[in-house]
């Protein structure tokens, strides 16, 4: 029985939040089977500990250093030109307030705090698929047993940027733009490009005035007659001047986060030279695509289902998805596939198309659990374009 | 809840108190992008991450030296070699020590001087066809000492007598390597990666002064 058939259309909504609530459960236990299975294969130490500590790859470490120690002022200690400050401190907080309950290792309290947000993305996501329990179990095989599930129950700020992206336009969804406000305050306190999320509130605030029929002239006028309008957009990128002021108290910089980017040798540059060059890398042996082609591969992937959302009016969710994967691309292709993974309305529009017959969306479940094990591989072993 | 749910007795003290949140947001905003717009940091930040100026992040650091000593910039000196390495350069390794950037600093406390110094280096080029040649100009704080052009992998020894306008009555000894001819590992990376030259030892004996 195919876990869609657990709610059938006439089933009565007890049933029904019990299916939503147990098939991302069901999956967060698949995908810790499975990423432990990959983690055994190629480890000899044994036990969770060690799970979490060789699935912290990457940016991991440096949270891990946020959390434990906070930020550095300058100099940097250690004759260090890369300061802690490129990395948005919200979730590195949040498990750092969490360790003061609960005391065990930073990696530790990490995952399980992960894992905990990824499963509620899942919940937020329900009413998102419009209640499409085909494309719900999908995008809850992808966020937690799928290819790049080590992404979102490892310390990376992909498992709060998915949850909060998520709540951002379910509150849009619901014209609720007070609570729209404080999610994205929250957004852009964990990754510089989640302040982009003010955009689509625009956007669905603009559908609403033209809605109730007000002419694009007056639009500016309706949001300054309505305070609530006004504070949910200014309210946005709260989280991103907090973070400035912060920055501008400590290191005498608000914009570090930015300047710290020389030191990472991050360049400004064409994003379209970016991607051809990316695209061009071909391997010298085998067939195997090269890190930067599946790095230009799953930005060009992510700006299609971009205009997809555009073709399918969700303007808002397009533009925000567009400009989060256009603005780190002017600096180059690092990290591209963690991006585009990490931007819940594409994965939703992804799960919502491959599960448009019963054909594709069984194969696309098997694919993604199938793959999370050889992925997982992979990113233990430090393959370049899952940075 | 929408705006309109609000009963009509607190409907304006909740219009007030939006309009005064709103304006509390966007003033406190606005004063925390003027800030950010006015950077409180010194030259040496302000030249590495804002300006852009330099690639060497000058930094306080400043390492003991006894004159006649010859420091190896080797895996066997890594110690001593750190302990004067301000900015501009990788770990040592088997070969040497690897320039990165534009320009390399080192930063040594001398012994008061009633002579002149000489400094002798050994460096290699770091070449990558074409470019077969690099070339080093040399400063010891701040007047230009020597300029060098070298070529081929294999080091080659360099002696110069630092010009006494550069010791005067100095008590630490700053010598820049500003590099002409670096070479960024690919066409689109920062400059501070470029690679220009191999330093191998490191050397101060006093001379006559003139």
């Amino acid at each position: 029985m195919a876990l869609e058939d657990v709610v059938r259309p006439n089933a009565g909504g007890r049933s029904i939040a019990v299916a939503v609530a147990a098939v991302p459960l069901l999956f967060v236990v698949s995908g810790l089977a499975i990423r432990y299975a990959a983690f055994a294969s190629v480890s000899e130490e044994p036990g969770f500990a060690a799970y979490a500590r060789a699935l912290c790859r990457w940016d991991c470490a440096w949270y891990i250093g946020i959390s434990e120690q906070g930020y550095e002022r300058f100099p940097i200690p250690n004759h260090s030109n890369v300061g802690r400050w490129g990395f948005f401190p919200l979730y590195p907080m949040l498990v750092a307030a969490i360790r003061i309950v609960f005391p065990f290792q930073t990696i530790l309290v990490a995952t399980i705090t992960s894992i905990i947000c990824s499963y509620a993305a899942c919940l937020v996501a329900w009413p998102l698929l419009e209640k499409n329990m085909r494309a719900y179990v999908l995008y809850c095989a992808f966020l937690l047993s799928g290819p790049f599930s080590f992404h979102f129950t490892t310390f990376l700020t992909e498992p709060l940027f998915v949850l909060l992206t998520s709540c951002v336009f379910l509150a849009l969804k619901r014209s609720s733009y007070l609570a729209a406000g404080i999610s994205s305050a929250l957004l852009s306190a964990t990754r510089l490009v989640g302040v982009l999320v003010v955009f689509a509130t625009v956007i669905q605030m603009f559908r609403e005035h033209r809605q109730q029929g007000g002419s694009t002239l007056s639009f500016p006028r309706w949001v300054l007659g309505r305070p609530d309008l006004l504070v949910a957009i200014l309210i946005s990128p709260a989280g991103l001047f907090a973070y400035i002021l912060f920055l501008y108290l400590t290191v005498g910089d608000g914009f570090a986060f930015l300047h710290v980017q020389r030191a990472f040798g991050r360049v400004a540059g064409n994003p379209l030279v970016f991607l051809c060059d990316g695209l061009s890398a071909v391997p010298t042996t085998g067939w195997l695509p090269t890190a930067p082609q599946w790095s230009a591969l799953a930005a060009v992937t992510g700006l299609a289902l971009s205009a997809v959302l555009v073709v399918r009016r969700q303007y808002g969710a397009a533009l925000f998805c567009a400009l989060c994967i256009i603005l780190p691309l002017i600096t180059n292709l690092a990290s591209m596939v963690r991006y585009v993974v990490g931007l819940a309305p594409l994965t939703m529009l992804l799960a919502a198309l491959l599960s448009a017959s019963r054909l594709t969306y069984l194969a696309a479940l098997a694919l993604f659990l199938g793959a999370c094990y050889f992925l997982t591989v992979a990113w233990t072993g430090g393959y370049l374009a899952l940075v | 809840m929408p705006w309109s749910d609000i009963p009509a007795p607190y409907r304006r003290a909740a219009w007030l108190g939006g309009y005064a949140l709103a304006a509390i947001l966007a003033g406190s905003e606005i004063v925390i992008l003027a800030l950010a717009l006015n950077p409180n940091v010194n030259a040496d930040y302000r030249a590495y991450y804002i300006d852009r100026t330099t690639t060497c992040l000058n930094r306080d650091a400043t390492g003991s030296y006894t004159l006649g000593q010859t420091v190896s910039f080797r895996s066997d000196g890594a110690k001593q070699a750190a302990s004067i390495k301000v900015c501009g350069w990788s770990g040592s390794a088997g070969d040497g020590t690897h320039s990165l950037g534009e320009t390399s600093r080192l930063r040594l406390e001398i012994p008061p001087l009633g002579h002149g110094l000489a400094a002798t280096l050994q460096m290699a080029a770091v070449i990558r066809p074409p470019q077969i040649t690099q070339r080093v100009v040399i400063s010891v704080n701040g007047v230009r000492a020597h300029a060098v052009t070298l070529s081929g992998k294999e080091p080659r020894t360099i002696s110069f007598v630092i010009p006494p306008a550069a010791l005067g009555k100095a008590d630490t000894l700053e010598i820049a390597f500003d590099y002409l001819d670096g070479i960024p590992p690919t066409p689109a990376a920062s400059n501070i990666y470029k690679r220009s030259i191999k330093l191998v030892s490191f050397r101060l004996d006093a001379v006559e002064a003139d």
